[in-house]
């Protein structure tokens, strides 16, 4: 009975390529302007404005653009990004990348050829871990 | 119906998120989550069965399975399968409705309006009345 009860519609829908769908996706030709929010992972590869909570983590792609105030799990970025990111556990910078703003993560990684303008804040996820040993790598640009 | 994708990749709005605010492009949308605010496609919506939609909505064709409540122009057609609802005002082109879906509101047909009619629909504003 139950096989195929809360899931995707199944066949008639027409639309239902997406198979494992806790990953938002926003397409190259959309801009999403307001407030978006939530659990899951999401992929950006168009336009963003706004204000981002979210509850996983968040892929800026290389054609995307995202302005505004995101927060989330872990964030990777290889597109453009301007304004205030926030990450829970870790942000990785891509060397695509093109970032000006504030940064806040417990854990930064930047790849050699990003562009980063900006401030950087590196809070300590939880104060029982003694870090990384000497956040000396943290960035070298 | 929905499958003629002529504008590329469908984006997708997952169950566990919430939009709020204008969601525009050149292609289709798929929500499962919730979105708010204003939806404008050149492509087709789809609102799968745990999407919930509260917008004023642009798009080809419009597919549901979940709900959406709000004011829809549908280029080419607005479909409600039997798991959906609609509640609002409609314009489409045609109009599918399957047994056990739910449609409350206002259903315009988009080709026999007045193309000055049909413009102010499509741009959302209808702040041209005299006094």
């Amino acid at each position: 009975m139950g096989l195929f009860v809360k899931d995707k519609p199944s066949a008639a829908s027409g639309a239902g390529q997406h198979g494992d769908n806790e990953t938002s996706f926003f397409g190259a030709k959309l801009t999403v302007k307001g407030k978006v929010s939530g659990g899951g992972n999401l992929i950006v590869m168009g336009t963003l404005e706004g204000e981002f909570d979210l509850n996983g983590e968040l892929v800026v792609a290389p054609s995307a653009l995202v302005n505004g105030e995101v927060k989330a799990v872990n964030v990777t970025v290889s597109g453009g990004f301007s304004g205030s990111l926030t990450a829970k556990q870790k942000i990785h910078l891509e060397k695509s990348s093109v970032v000006s703003g504030r940064l806040i993560a417990p854990k930064l990684s930047v790849a050699d050829g990003a562009v980063l303008n900006g401030e950087i804040e590196m809070k300590k996820s939880s104060e029982s871990k003694p870090a990384a040993n000497d956040p000396t790598q943290k960035e070298k640009k | 119906m929905v499958k003629d994708v002529t504008s590329g990749s469908t984006s997708l709005v997952s169950r566990p998120m919430v939009v709020e605010g204008e969601i525009s492009g050149d292609e289709s949308l798929h929500v499962d989550g919730r979105v708010k605010g204003i939806i404008r496609l050149k492509g087709d919506l789809f609102v799968g069965v745990s999407g919930i939609v509260e917008a004023e909505i642009d798009a080809r064709n419009v597919v549901i399975q979940g709900t959406i409540t709000g004011k829809v122009l549908a280029r080419r057609q607005l479909e409600v399968q039997p798991s959906g609802r609609f509640n609002g005002e409609c314009t489409a082109a045609s109009y599918e409705i399957r047994e056990g879906a739910v449609f409350e509101g206002i259903s315009r047909m988009l080709d026999r309006m007045q193309p000055a009619e049909r413009a102010m629909v499509s741009t959302g504003q209808s702040n041209q009345k005299q006094p």
